[in-house]
């Protein structure tokens, strides 16, 4: 009687992790992780205009930092790991073993999302750090008395800087960030499916990166168009986590939205990651 | 029961729209008997990888059934007990000879105590102890092919299917590895060995099969196929000046004819391993 080998998520994680180390070798990702950090870094430098403006504009540029080189590390780094695995032969000596499929597309995703984690984690930090300067800087400017604001209201401006330099509608930003991100590695994972170019892989998912922040205004505009919508209805609206704006202009985003965002996230996920892998078990390797 | 068995194995690609389909693999009845070692032969593209990926599982059969160890190829079960060293392997370049069995045994799920044991001793039985925490980036052709052999033995598994493992190793690396297959058949593994060396096929291999276009042409033991049963030679050491003369008249008194009367010679890969062995500097060696 054979022994039966089911689903392992240690396998899974042996994968993920491996694809991981494989990922942070990468001098690409070096790259774009440094330029995203510069980039981040840079905002503390813009000081003109209110504080309030300042802070707004620190906001704004890190989150867009976020999320465009977070995009770019999602892409690239998802989009060279089944190519990779396919030339460089290494996928034979793993699917010789007892390996299912679905174990080895799982955590190739995985280990994307890992990867995209720990990006997000140090430009989040970086971007903490700019706005505890940025923080620091004001208060003590409102102090020294550059920014003119008379002795009296001095400690409401003091607080007021703090209150909106640190947001806890921040944290709900990033976070649908990282499903947005996710969302595109798991289309690049599909893309790379049937695929075996990286450069065909990222520029497929480029496409849809655009699309999906377009498909809102998009929608709208051919509202009476159904075969348009249709077509529509395929790329993921990604303009549904970009809740920068309402952080900016201070309005309040309930955790219900996050809820509801990521949750969409997260469906799209699992179809884009199940097609993956039904393409993939049926890959001629 | 056999470690593998085929039967009427047939593989068809796609060559693309309008292009038909290329005939790789047509209708292979292949048996491998448990503890035996096995070439499959053949020049390239006569489907010898496509054998081995269709036991593997990698790609599909078009026709036709294969199994390992009565398990159907297409289960993943079926590799519970199989272990493979793809032709020209590449591994993780990053990683150290160590940490790179270590990814495979987790593959395999073994962890812990277990775990290390197992690979201390496979990196000993390949000879790669000195070298387990280099990166193989810096391995040699030969310590490539010498960890892909571990990894494949990772789970210990009784089949071996081994492409092409001394394909651009030098001679003494690919003496090694012609000892380990040796030393994995003592240990009773079985192996089914694809290799254009066929010096090496015919010192290691008890039975071989060779294909050409898709088909089996030939198959049978190396020792029945290359022996020919007309002949016989005798090798005789401190012979007379005349005992020539009256050995060939014997041979002729007896009804038999002599074709041939020459020296033997030594093989050119014994001289070479004989020239490093006598080198005082010592053997060049891999580690």
């Amino acid at each position: 009687m054979t022994e039966r080998v089911g689903f392992s998520m240690g396998r899974v994680g042996t994968i993920a992790v491996n694809t991981f180390t494989e990922s942070v070798r990468q001098k690409v990702y070096n790259i774009l992780l440094i330029f995203a950090l510069v980039a981040i870094a840079s905002a503390s430098f813009f000081a003109q205009f209110s504080f309030s403006e300042q802070l707004k504009f620190v906001k704004d540029f890190c989150l867009g930092a976020l999320s465009v080189f977070g995009a770019l590390i999602a892409i690239v780094g998802t989009a060279q790991m089944l190519p990779a695995e396919l030339e460089n032969r290494t996928l034979y000596t793993i699917l010789a073993k007892p390996v299912r499929r679905f174990e080895f597309v799982l955590g190739k995703y995985l280990g994307s999302v890992l990867l995209i984690c720990v990006s997000l984690l140090i430009m989040a930090v970086m971007f903490g750090g700019v706005l505890w300067f940025k923080e620091h800087k004001l208060v003590a400017d409102a102090l020294a008395g550059a920014t003119g604001v008379p002795a009296d209201e001095l400690p409401q401006t003091i607080r007021q800087i703090r209150a909106e330099a640190f947001d806890s509608d921040l944290v709900k930003g990033a976070l649908l960030i990282f499903v947005k991100l996710g969302l595109l590695a798991a289309v690049t994972l599909l893309v790379s499916t049937f695929s075996t170019s990286m450069v065909f892989n990222v520029a497929v998912t480029l496409m849809v990166f655009v699309a999906g922040h377009l498909r809102g205004p998009a929608a709208e505009m051919w509202a009476h168009r159904p075969v348009a919508l249709a077509l529509l209805a395929a790329v993921p609206d990604l303009g549904a986590f970009n809740v920068a704006d309402d952080i900016i202009i201070g309005n309040v985003i309930p955790w219900r939205h996050v809820g509801l965002v990521a949750g969409y996230g997260l469906v799209r996920i699992v179809i884009l990651v199940w097609a993956a892998h039904l393409i993939f078990s049926r890959r001629e390797i | 029961m056999d470690a593998i068995r085929t039967e009427n194995l047939t593989k068809k690609y796609a060559l693309g729209w309008r292009r038909g389909k290329l005939l790789a693999l047509e209708r292979l009845n292949l048996r491998v008997r448990e503890g035996e070692v096995y070439g499959l032969l053949g020049p390239n593209g006569s489907g010898k990888s496509t054998t081995l990926k269709l036991i593997l599982g990698l790609i599909t059969r078009t026709e036709g059934n294969a199994w390992i160890f009565d398990v159907p190829c297409d289960k993943v079960e079926s590799r519970l007990r199989v272990g493979f060293l793809p032709e020209n392997p590449y591994f993780y370049r990053y990683l150290t000879g160590a940490e790179t069995l270590e990814f495979y045994g987790r593959l395999c799920e073994m962890k812990g105590a277990a775990l290390r044991r197992r690979i201390d001793e496979l990196l000993e039985l390949v000879g790669l102890a000195k070298a387990r925490d280099r990166r193989l980036a810096g391995y040699s052709k030969g310590m490539l092919q010498r960890i892909g052999l571990a990894q494949a033995l990772m789970h210990d598994p009784q089949l071996l299917l081994l492409d092409e493992p001394t394909a651009g190793v030098d001679p003494i690396g690919s003496r090694d590895i012609r000892d380990l297959i040796l030393r994995l058949k003592a240990m009773g593994k079985t192996v089914l060995l694809c290799s254009h060396l066929l010096a090496q096929v015919q010192d290691v291999c008890d039975r071989i099969g060779v294909l050409n276009l898709g088909q089996m042409i030939l198959e049978g033991h190396v020792n029945t196929l290359i022996s020919d049963q007309r002949r016989l030679s005798f090798t005789v050491q401190d012979l007379p000046a005349d005992g020539r003369a009256r050995v060939e008249e014997a041979v002729r008194a007896a009804g038999g004819r002599v074709v041939a009367v020459e020296h033997p010679q030594t093989t050119l890969e014994s001289l070479f391993l004989d020239a490093l062995r006598k080198d005082r500097r010592g053997m060049g060696h891999h580690d």
